[in-house]
Order: structure tokens, then sequence, then C-alpha cells
């Protein structure tokens, strides 16, 4: 366990910087995560991609296939890549607050 | 004593301990006499040199401590001095063994090599895993997905609908990208050569591996599918040391070629899995006759070095390192096929030292990307594998598996390299060249002696001038038979000064070397030849029967040869390589 600590924000995260609290979860927390990923600048794009990871996690508790995300978003895959170069697991659901996925990644 | 004192969970462990004795792991829990030889072969110990608590020894001796107790005369003559007097009694001592077995070691293997006893710690530290998680203690990250893979089938709880659905979702983009109708994903296809499976995570995040890799077997025109169940390759029973969930997890992949009738399972590019369904899996599960299986690395090399597929290494420009996986390398001795894919399907390939059985870790090996919990002391023992990657100066490291993706990306972020990570896959299908590939004719059955390229139709090799090197006679007279009937002008020399010789006197297009010849052998033939200026340049393909001589030949400090090939030699194969190392030397040149 670690404290993350970026301007005003300031959350409990995992040893590879994942949230530990997702409920402490907000548009700020989001814009320092990404920061940590490769994404400077949050627009409309990630926006769509974040909020759709974090609803459906809240939902049922982990990440979606690709699969879902690229069919409910309308992004390509290669898209996702572009939004967030360190890929759909430690990038965008890393700024989308929730926890580390399970396994070999 | 202290069996008093003993917890139920330790007593249990004891007995499971019984249970996994056998001639070689007796022999590495008393064959230890704390040299130290093996601690600086340790990742771990690079990173923490005054924690002795790093040591490989140290790691091994929480198992040898039971032993000793428990099973071995010298625990009950001399206890204080074997350990034997210090066994775990609470389940406190647990968790700290815990983190020694889980948090400290990687399971790589390295320290065995430089052990002049031959003990294989990584064996003893699995095994601790395993009594570790016989009475319920794991890290949080190997239980949840040990769990996935008893109950759902796969390490990420991927479910039939969703993998399925994935499948076609790649199939119908191969289809539009290609335009061809032909070009799909087979999903169970009854009787088809080759069942591929692959790694969760391709499916669950990043399935452009499936594409590319479906993208390469169309092209070669091959007769394949996909699973709907028994496809993942992945095993947390080689990290959790349970081999009852290795057998579990293999013998779904195993019982599943069987139900299809294919002729093999090609295992997507990554280490443990590879290891754990084509050789552990077979021992986990009981197996006695079990389906042949590849790592689709061989698969893909293969259909370059029978010409079924065209690739242009241009296309991949960069410079390049390769990493071995510890899995694949160390303990599968898979080294130079992936170099020989690698020299075909790209530029500029850089060797990082150490490497092959030699090579480091990518530190997140034996499940640790799964335990966060340890990732800070991990990425610390990164240090020495980073300072590697940034000596070759490569701008890509190239791997053949799945976790040292992620391993390494974890490493290149922490230590702020300036390069990307790329598997074998993703350059092959990059390399690819498919204009002059023919559309493969699906459901219709092509007999086995026409899949190789047939070689007398045409002479592929006319206009070429080839030397044979080889000191026995009747090899010299097959080869020069071979080459001649393929259409090549034939030279010959009987040994290495006079290859020499006639290399620099003719100039031939392609030298076929032997390694193992009196006199001058090949290894020092072939540095000569690449050491002088006038025949450097010159292909050489190996052809020998001493395999186990390429890490020799492979180490000298000249371009590796374009060819290695074992005796006996196929003629159909020969003609192949020769052709295509000819034909790779014209792109290369232009």
């Amino acid at each position: 366990m670690a404290l993350f600590e970026l301007g005003d924000v300031s959350i409990e995260v995992d040893e590879d910087g994942f949230m530990q609290e997702p409920e402490n979860w907000n548009e700020a927390v989001a814009a320092a995560l990404g920061s940590t990923e490769g994404v400077d600048d949050l627009t409309d794009d990630h926006w769509k991609v974040v909020n759709y990871l974090r609803d459906y996690y809240l939902q049922f508790g982990v990440a979606p296939m690709i699969r879902k995300l690229c069919k409910q978003t309308g992004f390509q895959l290669k898209e996702i890549y572009e939004l967030f170069p360190s890929g759909p697991a430690k990038g965008a659901c890393k700024v989308a607050g929730l926890p580390k996925p399970t396994g070999c990644v | 004593m202290a069996n008093q004192a003993k917890t139920h969970k330790i007593k249990m462990m004891e007995e499971q301990l019984a249970k996994k004795l056998n001639r070689q792991v007796v022999g590495s829990l008393v064959g230890c006499v704390h040299c130290g030889m093996c601690d600086e072969s340790c990742h771990y110990v690079l990173a923490f040199p005054d924690d002795h608590k790093m040591t490989p020894s140290y790691k091994a001796d929480q198992v040898r401590k039971l032993f000793k107790a428990n099973h071995d005369w010298t625990g009950s003559v001399f206890p204080w001095w074997v350990g034997a007097d210090k066994v775990p009694l609470s389940d406190d001592d647990l968790e700290t063994l815990k983190d020694i077995a889980f948090g400290t070691c990687t399971n790589c293997r390295r320290c065995t090599l430089s052990c002049p006893m031959g003990v294989d710690t990584a064996t003893l530290n699995r095994i601790m895993r395993g009594l570790l998680s016989h009475v319920g203690v794991m890290p949080e990250g190997v239980r949840v997905v040990s769990k996935d893979q008893w109950e759902i089938g796969n390490q990420m709880g991927v479910l039939k609908e969703d993998y399925i659905d994935t499948i076609e979702w790649m199939s119908e983009e191969l289809e539009e990208d290609l335009g061809h109708a032909e070009a799909t994903i087979p999903m169970e296809k009854k009787g088809a050569k080759i069942m591929y499976c692959i790694n969760p995570r391709e499916v669950k995040y990043d399935p452009r591996t499936i594409k590319e890799a479906a993208l390469i077997f169309w092209a070669a025109g091959e007769d394949w599918t996909m699973p709907d169940e028994g496809w993942d390759n992945t095993n947390f029973g080689l990290f959790s040391g349970d081999d009852g969930l290795g057998g579990a997890c293999a013998k779904r992949e195993y019982e599943k070629a069987r139900e299809l009738g294919v002729d093999k399972i090609v295992i997507s590019e990554c280490g443990h899995g590879f290891r754990s369904t084509r050789f552990e899996g077979v021992n986990w599960a009981g197996e006695s006759e079990p389906v042949p299986m590849e790592s689709s690395v061989m698969t893909m090399l293969n259909y370059v070095r029978e010409g079924k597929i065209k690739v242009d290494p241009t296309k991949n420009p960069e410079k390049m390192t390769f990493h071995d996986s510890c899995n694949n390398a160390r303990s599968g001795g898979f080294f130079e096929e992936p170099r020989e894919l690698l020299n075909l399907v790209a530029m500029d390939f850089q060797e990082m030292y150490p490497n092959r059985a030699e090579g480091f870790c990518c530190t997140g090996g034996g499940g640790a990307m799964s335990m966060s919990e340890y990732t800070p002391r991990r990425l610390e023992s990164a240090k020495i594998k980073a300072d590697q990657i940034r000596a070759t100066g490569a701008k890509v490291v190239v791997t053949s598996c799945h976790n040292c993706v992620d391993g390494l990306n974890d490493l290149i972020k922490h230590y702020k390299l300036d390069c990307e990570v790329k598997q074998l896959v993703n350059l092959v299908a990059n390399a690819l060249v498919l204009d002059e590939v023919e559309k493969p004719v699906e459901e219709v059955a092509v007999p086995e002696e026409i899949t190789v390229k047939p070689v007398a139709e045409a002479e592929p090799l006319a206009g070429r001038k080839i030397l044979v090197v080889d000191d026995e006679e009747d090899v010299r007279t097959f080869l020069i038979t071979v080459f001649e009937d393929a259409g090549a002008e034939v030279i010959s020399a009987a040994d290495g000064n006079e290859a020499i010789a006639m290399a620099r006197e003719h100039l031939p297009d392609l030298i076929s070397l032997d390694l193992s010849m009196p006199g001058k052998d090949g290894v020092e033939t072939f540095v000569e030849l690449r050491s002088t200026a006038e025949t450097e340049e010159i292909p050489v393909c190996v052809v020998t029967g001493h395999p186990e001589f390429r890490q020799v030949i492979y180490d000298r400090p000249v371009p590796p040869p374009e060819g290695y090939l074992g005796k006996p030699v196929d003629e159909d194969k020969l003609v192949a390589y020769a052709s295509h190392i000819l034909e790779h030397r014209n792109e290369k040149a232009n």
C-alpha cells in the first residue's frame, strides 16, 4: 500500500499504482492517474472509455473484455491504444480507478 | 519437543512434503553445501547484496529445514547444525515463508546453473509455494487467478460466450483487412491439423496477437482451429506449486486436442504456458501419450524455412535485441529457433549479454506480475536487466513470452529506457509479404506428402554456385546431388583450409558447412570466413550432426550463420532452406 500524491490529489494505491478505494475516484484523480500512464490531457474520447470502464466495474466488479469496451464505445482496438499508450489493462483501467486486473498483466 | 507446539497447518505441510520427495528433490535438499557460488547469479542478490535472505540457499533452506527435521538422519543427530531445530511452528511463520517463497524468487532457475552440486533451488522454492498453497496461504493475486483457473477454466475468468465473441470479432476484422472470405478464424474444426492455444490476456485485453497469428496461419495455408474450451495455455499451478491445478489446466488442452482430433497443439508465445503445457503438464496430468505440442515460434519458423510464407525483413528495420524467457530458454532449451526467426524477419539484431541459458529473468516471472505487494522489490531487482537492455542500444526488445512483455514494460517504464517490447508474432505478421501467397483452399484435405514444397518442379537453385564443406564423403556426395538436382553448380571441400581457399577463389553464393571436421573445424572455418573481407558476405548454412554446437557458433563475435540444419538432412528442407537464404540475401542487399 502506498500513497499517491499529485497536486491536490492524495489517494491510496497499490504497489503498481492502482487505486485501493475506487469509491474515492473523481475526475481530478483520473487526470492525476492519467499523467502516470502517458495520458497528459483527458479528452472527450478518453472520458468515453473511462466512464464505460467505471460503470462496468461498478456494476459487475471486474474489468470488461476489450471486445465489450470497443463495441460499446465504438472505438477500434488501435484507437484504444492511441488513447492509452500502456493499453486497456494497465492504462485505461488505472485511470478509471479500477484495481489492478488479475493474472498475467 | 517442538512437535507439541506445531499448528495443524504446519503438520499438514510436513505431511505434504513427504509426498513431494523423489530422487531429484532429495538430491537438491541434501546436496547444498552453502558454498555461496549461486549468490551472484540471482537478480535479487545483485539488487540487495547485503541481505542474506536474498540468497538462493537461504530461500531453499526454508524447505530444507522441514526436510531435515522430518526425514533426514542429520536432523536427529545434530538438529542445531542443519537448522532442523528452527522449523516453523506458528501460523505467523507461514506469512514470513509466503513472503520468501513468492516475494523474493521468480523461480527463474538461473542459480541452478552455477551450482557445483546441481541443486535446483527453484524446484525447492516451488515446493515451498506448494506446501503453503496446500494450507491456503498464498498471495491474493495468486489465489484469485487459481480460483478462476479451477472454476472457469482460464486465468482471467473469461466466459465462453465472451471468448467466442472476441475470436469472431478478430475473425471478421481479418476478413475485412484482407478482403478474402476465406480469411477467418476456424472455431472447433474437427480434424484440423493444429489447435492453437493462447494466453487469456490476448483475448481479454489485447487480441491483436490473435489476429496476427490468424493472418500468419492463413498466409501459410494452414489447416488450423481454435478450440471453444481448453484454449488457455497458461497455468498458475506452475506458480502456486499446486500440481493438481497444474494437471487440471494442462489436461483441458490435451483432452480438447483429442476431442478435435488435431495433429498437434500450437502454444502461443507464452513462456510459462509453453513449459507447463509442453513439459510439466504431461507429468502433472499423468499423460502417457500426450498429443504433440510445439511453440508457435517453431511453427512460424518452419513456415519461413519451408517457403510457406514469405517475409520481408526490411519491414522491421529498427535495432532489436532478444530477451530469453526463463521458461522457454533455461527450462525449455529453446535458444536458437527464436533467434533464427528474428534474423529472418528483422534487419538489425543485437545480442544481449548474458543470454540464452544464462539470461536474467525479466523479473516478472513466477507469477510475479499478479502479486502487486512485491512490485517495488521486483523493480529494484530489475536493475541488472535494465542495464543489459540499455547496453544493447536496441529500440525494440523482442521476447517470446507474454509475461516477459509485461515484466519488461514495467522495467522500461521504471528505468526510463527508450525502447518498446514486441513479440515474434508481431514481427512476423508485420514482415509478411502477401501478394505472392496463394490463397489456401478451405475444406479440401491436403495430403501430407504435398504440404512440403515440391523440389523438382523447377530448379529453385538454378544459376547459383554452392560450396559444400564436409569431411565425410557420403554426406558430401548426398549434399552435392541434392543441390545439383535443384539446379545449382556445386563445388566441394573436405576440410576447413580447403574450404577457405575455395571460398576465396570461387566466391560461391552459399556455403553449406559441416562443424565437426578434423584439423580446422567448422567453427574456426566459419569465423575465418566471416572475418575475411572477400568472404564475409557469403551466406553460410551450417549442416551438422551436433546441434549442441549451435551455442558455440552463435556466441562467436561475428554475424551468426544464415541457417542451421541438423543431420540427417531432409532434402526438401535443405533446398527450401538454401533458396530461402539466397532470396533473403537478395532482399537485404536491395
